[in-house]
Parts: C-alpha cells; sequence; structure tokens
C-alpha cells in the first residue's frame, strides 16, 4: 500500500514537472534555441506575484493569474530581447548567451521585488481527503487536474489547428514553409507567450505546493526543466510529459525508499544513465534521424 | 502565358544569370536543360521569388511578378517544387498536403478536403501512407508528395526543379509518366533537368541554359537534326 501511495504522490508532483518540462521543450523543441532565461522568468513571475498580493489583494487566485501573467511577460521580453533578432539559422549561440544575460538581470529585479531570502507562497485551498487507504491531498489533485488541461490544451493547439500546423511547418523547414506562403512572422514570440503560460502554471503549483518561494527557484526550475528535456527526449513534447513523469515518481520513491537526502542523487543518477544508454532521450530518437538526414541532404 | 525578359540576378559580385529570355506557353511542358552551374536553379529561385532579380521583368498571365516574394507569387499562380523535395520530415503525409494549401483562405477548407482527395487519387500511394511521417517516404514517393503538395496551391503554371535528381531510373520514368499525365490534364509546366533524354522525351518546347545566357531554343525535333549541340551540352548521345 506504501508502493501506491508513494506512486500517487509521484504522479501528482511528475505530472507539474511535466508541465515544467514541457514548457522549457516548447521552446527548444520547435524553435531548436536554448533558454537559459527560463528559470529567472519564473522566478520574476512567482516574485511579482508575492510583490503586488498585499496591493491587489486577491489571495491564491490572484497568485495564481499574476505569475502567469508575470512569466509570459518575461518570456516575451527575452524572446524580443535575445532571439528575435537571432532567428537565424547560426544565431543559436548568440542568443543563447544573451539569455544568459538577461538571466542575470531577472534574477536581480526578482530580489528587489523580494528582499528577504524566503517568502511564503499561498496555495488554493482544497480540502484533502482518504480514497480507501490512500491519503489525497487536495491541492495536489487539483494541480494534477489543472497539468493534464494545460496539457489537453497545447496538444490540441499544435495538432488540431491550423496555426498549430503552421508553426510545425516552419519549425520542420522554415525556407519551405516560406516558400508555400506560410511563414509565421512571430512565431518565435508566439511560442515564447505559450511557454510562458505553461511555465506560470507549472511555476504556481510547484510553490503553493511546497508553500514558499525562494530567490533559488530559478536556477531550481532552469535545472529541472533540463533534466525532464534529457530524459524524455530532446526537444520532443511526448517526451517532456514522459520524462517529467518519470522525474516525479523516481524522486518520491527515492525520497521515500531512502531518505531525502539520497533524492536528488538518484534522479542524476538517472539523467547519467540516460545520457550513456540513450543520449537522446526516451523519445528523442527522431530528432536524431531529421538530424542526420539533414546532414546527409548536405 | 508565362514570360520571361532579360532576367539578371547575381550572388553579390557574381551574376549567375545575364539576362535570359524565355516563354513557357499554356498547356505546354517548357524545358530548360543545361550543365552544372548553368544558372537553372537560380532561375527556378527568381521566377518563385527566393531570390531577387537585379534587372529584367517575370509576367504571368499578364501579370508582373517582378520582385514580389514567394509568397505573393504563388498566391499568384506560379508553383515551385523545389530540388530535393523539401518536404516537411515531420509532419504526415496528409499534413504537408494541407500546408501546401496555405494559400487557400479558410472559406475554402471544403475545397481544400477535395482537392486532397483528388491528389490521392492520382497518387494512390500517398493515401497508402497519409498518415506516415514524410520524412519516412522513399525518395520517389517523396517526389510525388512535393509536386501533389505544390498543386494544392491551384497553380496555374507548376515549376519542377530536377524532379529526377537521386532517384532510380525506374522511379524516373515513373516520375515523367505523371508530368505527362498532369500536362494532358492541362497543367502548364516549366522544367528544369540534367536528365536531357528524359526530358526531352516530354518537352514541347525547350530552351539550352549556359553559363547564365539562353544559348540555343526550339523544338526536341529541331535538336535530332542538330548533332553539335547534342555533343556539346547532352553528352555525345
Amino acid at each position: 500500500m506504501d508502493m501506491l501511495q508513494t506512486s500517487i504522490d509521484g504522479l501528482m508532483i511528475g505530472s507539474t514537472y511535466a508541465l515544467l518540462g514541457l514548457s522549457f521543450s516548447l521552446v527548444f523543441g520547435i524553435m531548436r534555441r536554448i533558454n537559459l532565461a527560463f528559470g529567472a522568468c519564473l522566478l520574476f513571475g512567482a516574485s511579482l506575484a508575492i510583490y503586488l498580493e498585499p496591493i491587489l489583494g486577491w489571495g491564491a487566485w490572484g497568485l495564481f493569474l499574476v505569475t502567469i501573467v508575470g512569466v509570459a511577460l518575461a518570456s516575451a521580453y527575452v524572446e524580443r530581447l535575445c532571439f528575435a533578432p537571432h532567428s537565424k539559422r547560426h544565431g543559436a549561440v548568440t542568443a543563447m548567451v544573451a539569455s544568459f544575460a538577461v538571466w542575470m538581470q531577472l534574477d536581480e529585479i526578482s530580489s528587489q521585488l523580494l528582499p528577504q531570502r524566503t517568502h511564503a507562497f499561498q496555495g488554493i485551498e482544497v480540502p484533502n481527503f482518504w480514497w480507501g487507504e490512500i491519503f489525497v491531498r487536495g491541492d495536489q489533485l487539483l494541480h494534477f487536474a489543472i497539468a493534464l488541461v494545460s496539457i489537453l490544451f497545447l496538444y490540441l493547439l499544435l495538432y488540431k489547428t491550423r496555426l498549430g500546423l503552421l508553426i510545425r511547418a516552419t519549425a520542420d523547414s522554415p525556407e519551405t514553409a516560406h516558400l508555400l506562403g506560410a511563414r509565421v512572422p512571430w512565431l518565435g514570440f508566439i511560442i515564447f507567450l505559450w511557454a510562458g503560460i505553461l511555465g506560470g502554471v507549472a511555476a504556481f503549483m510547484i510553490l503553493s505546493a511546497d508553500g514558499y518561494v525562494t530567490p533559488l527557484f530559478g536556477l531550481w526550475s532552469t535545472f529541472k526543466g533540463l533534466i525532464v528535456m534529457i530524459i524524455g527526449g530532446v526537444g520532443s513534447l511526448t517526451g517532456a510529459v514522459i520524462g517529467g513523469l518519470i522525474l516525479g515518481l523516481v524522486e518520491t520513491h527515492a525520497g521515500a525508499a531512502l531518505g531525502a537526502e539520497f533524492r536528488d542523487m538518484v534522479t542524476f543518477g538517472l539523467v547519467f544513465l540516460v545520457l550513456i544508454i540513450r543520449p537522446g532521450g526516451l523519445m528523442g530518437v527522431k530528432i536524431y534521424r531529421t538530424d542526420s538526414l539533414a546532414q546527409e541532404r548536405v | 502565358m508565362l514570360s520571361v525578359n532579360n532576367l539578371v540576378t547575381s550572388y553579390g559580385l557574381i551574376k549567375a544569370l545575364k539576362g535570359v529570355s524565355l516563354e513557357a506557353k499554356k498547356g505546354a511542358v517548357t524545358c530548360i536543360l543545361g550543365p552544372n552551374g548553368a544558372g537553372k536553379t537560380t532561375l527556378m529561385f527568381t521566377l518563385a521569388g527566393i531570390l531577387a532579380p537585379d534587372a529584367g521583368t517575370v509576367s504571368l498571365l499578364d501579370q508582373n511578378l517582378t520582385g514580389l516574394g514567394a509568397p505573393k507569387i504563388l498566391r499568384k499562380g506560379l508553383a515551385l517544387v523545389p530540388e530535393n523535395r523539401l518536404v516537411f520530415p515531420d509532419l504526415s503525409v496528409y499534413e504537408n498536403l494541407l500546408a501546401g494549401a496555405f494559400t487557400q483562405s479558410r472559406a475554402m477548407a471544403a475545397q481544400v478536403s477535395d482537392d486532397i482527395d483528388k491528389m490521392y487519387d492520382r497518387f494512390p500511394i500517398l493515401k497508402a501512407r497519409h498518415d506516415q511521417p514524410a520524412g519516412n517516404l522513399s525518395g520517389g514517393e517523396q517526389q510525388m508528395l512535393a509536386l501533389a503538395r505544390a498543386l494544392m496551391s491551384r497553380p496555374s503554371i507548376l515549376l519542377m526543379d530536377e524532379p529526377s535528381v537521386g532517384l532510380s531510373p525506374l522511379i524516373v520514368d515513373e516520375i515523367f509518366a505523371i508530368i505527362k499525365q498532369l500536362n494532358e490534364d492541362g497543367m502548364s509546366i516549366l522544367l528544369v533537368e540534367q536528365n536531357a533524354t528524359k526530358a526531352l522525351q516530354v518537352a514541347d518546347y525547350f530552351y539550352l541554359l549556359d553559363q547564365g545566357k539562353v544559348t540555343f531554343s526550339g523544338t526536341p525535333d529541331q535538336l535530332k537534326d542538330d548533332d553539335i549541340i547534342k555533343r556539346a551540352y547532352l553528352g555525345g548521345g
């Protein structure tokens, strides 16, 4: 029964990791760009929400809303400043280094907004309950549902709409898409905005489950996003969801079986194994294939 | 229908096209032959609006296309099937075809799905593979997909850049049979090829391009009498 309880806890946490990973992988999977300021955007959104909370007084739902808007705004800012000017084929490194600079900037703004080290982060109150012999945390169940809906929404947007097809075509081959009259001039902006919204939802869920926010949250979420992407498959969105769930399960099981201090060790051990056995990640093989095809064509 | 007048295109200081004039007639297969580096692909890219010309004019059915970008030119009825096919490898065959209809407005949805059915009738292999990623198709199938995708924009003239490149002889025969069939159904085609023997079998009229200039033009019959050109450009024979 303990095993089942731990697995359910793991899946609940994993769903928020999946959302975090999805937000991180969206930018890489579609634009082939690494956004180092990813975590800093999340921290900025959370800091803004806490800063504005006493002024607005909207409670937990206010935190939820402002976090999402804040992260989306910061994401859009990063895109305009670091990624839009370097959208050409060879701009990847320049854009990544530029995003590093903005990471520092956003971190600094966040620490101005939140001068103390630790700030309480209120969650949406949902009563906990027992389901048979399994204890279910109400807020985590709510988060699980929100994550599920967000993932479904992104899927429908990307795979069932005309805009989604335009975006995927442009991601696949910008030149051909242009030839077919399918240029999306605001492609990067739209992707960063979507990633920001998903990241904002994930940030709120993680912080409210923890109950507090520290300035380390930014770096922490960049790490988690990277780890999920590496496990799940570099650039694969399905992989990000699977990778997030696996990470959640592994962390909680490792924590329950070996103690909290072994949690990160087991996680990084898993990353190490994946890098050796399957360097593209669980679902990353496809990217490998198309990349090698592209090489052959040249 | 498509008339090109004194077209000049350069890459920096190098002039790749040095004043090319040609005419593609309605309902005909017009073929452009020439060795590597003759400027064939440059010509195609300029006509399709990927490259901008320095001088000269391009017009299609009395609309001036000179200097317009690729999406606009496509909307005016000129579609290019690029060399090496360039399908979207991660998109399914069906989605590739849909992508070909990007220029059609939302209101045309019914017509677009009609067109896709027509493409499936013409290319049964695409129907069989409609939900597979295009990157998994063979070279010949990808060529058919690229061709079908270009037709999805309902062009009045179809430009094809080296449709036979990198394909086995049997598949090349098949592709040329399709080109012939398309033409018999009324499509005007401007074809660039290195495989001169094949191309001349379907061409109504052809131009020889060498070092950015048209050096000869005529019907394939005229070529049969002209041994010198055959030797010089088309490799013995």
